[in-house]
């Protein structure tokens, strides 16, 4: 009988502790929370061989959540901001024009920037910390890899600002930059992309 | 027939020199003109770029047909004839042109004006030589 009630009592302590872990053990997880606020920003820069142009949105709109994981061995940011290509300003009508039909708007309406991974925790001060990641950006139904170099700071209000910047080709997405009469006129593949991230930790 | 081809030949070959030239320097020298042209409204993949640049052929053949059927009514020396002969081509076949297109296209004024001056100095050119190879 005692046996019987030393197995049950083991019984019951192995179904209670085996789903809670302690918080040193390595190779666990911390994870924060940063909600997205939507007066985030976007900037797209890029010249032709007559004039540079700078495509701004400057309101995000929605309220997306990034997640950052710590782990022993990476730091994994997950979550992805969609933004709408009808949003471009160009602050010239026909340039926007151009920059929606260039990334071809009407089949692939919305850009995606899609967040993996982070190089360190960052200490969230609020100087601007230099730290870099790996996103993926989704253009025309194309997605590529690319590393963002970042600056990650915190104000006095709670906000994580998230500075990011990085300069892409129009054909890494398989698409062609406007030339116009005949190549006279033509846009130079680069751009140079920079958002701005305004985000609220929320646990 | 054979006149007016050689002519149109002539002409083109010397408009196309001339115009693509041009145009290459004014982008080079005053790129500020040309910001408007990034626009939808003109084609950008590169896929008409032939046509874009026959163009200064078609034109010649046109005038030289042109040319040929009405040169008695231009008198004068050369130069006076081929001036006539761009400013009879501008206001019959450019103007209305134009007016059509700057009434129904998202254009500026400044573009459809360069594109008239353009056309006249084309015409111009093209009169002066029909009128040396054609008289």
């Amino acid at each position: 009988m005692l046996y019987k009630n030393i197995f049950w009592i083991y019984l019951l302590f192995l179904l209670l502790t085996s789903f809670v872990l302690p918080s040193n053990c390595p190779g666990l997880t911390e994870r924060k929370k940063w909600v997205i606020s939507e007066n985030s920003s976007l900037c797209v820069n890029g010249s032709t061989n007559v004039n540079k142009f700078s495509c701004e949105i400057l309101a995000y709109g929605r309220t997306d959540t990034l997640t950052v994981n710590k782990s022993d061995k990476e730091i994994v940011l997950s979550g992805s901001i969609g933004i709408n290509i009808q949003s471009f300003d160009c602050h010239n009508s026909m340039m926007t024009r151009d920059l929606r039909k260039t990334l071809k708007e009407k089949q692939f309406p919305m850009l995606h920037i899609i967040f993996l991974s982070l190089n360190r925790l960052p200490d969230l001060i609020p100087q601007p910390e230099p730290i870099t990641g790996m996103v993926d950006i989704e253009i025309a139904g194309v997605r590529q890899h690319f590393e963002v170099k970042y600056k990650i700071s915190i104000d006095d209000q709670r906000v994580v600002h998230l500075l990011g910047s990085r300069d892409i080709n129009f054909s890494d997405f398989n698409l062609i930059p406007p030339r116009k009469l005949g190549g006279m006129i033509q846009t130079k593949d680069k751009l140079s992309v920079d958002f701005h991230l305004k985000m609220k930790t929320i646990n | 027939m054979r006149k007016i081809f050689i002519s149109g030949l002539i002409a083109g070959g010397i408009l196309f020199v001339l115009s693509y030239g041009g145009l290459f320097l004014a982008v080079r020298f005053f790129p500020a003109l040309f910001t408007e042209y990034n626009n939808p409204l003109f084609n950008s993949d590169g896929k008409r770029d032939i046509l874009f640049y026959l163009h200064a052929f078609i034109i010649s053949f046109a005038l030289s047909w042109f040319w040929d059927r009405f040169k008695v009514l231009f008198k004068g020396a050369s130069i006076i004839r081929g001036l006539e002969f761009g400013f009879v081509y501008s206001i019959i076949a450019l103007l209305p042109v134009m007016w059509i297109s700057f009434s129904a296209l998202d254009i500026t004024v400044v573009m459809v004006l360069s594109w008239f001056v353009y056309g006249l100095v084309q015409a111009i050119i093209a009169g002066v030589v029909f009128a040396k190879i054609n008289p």
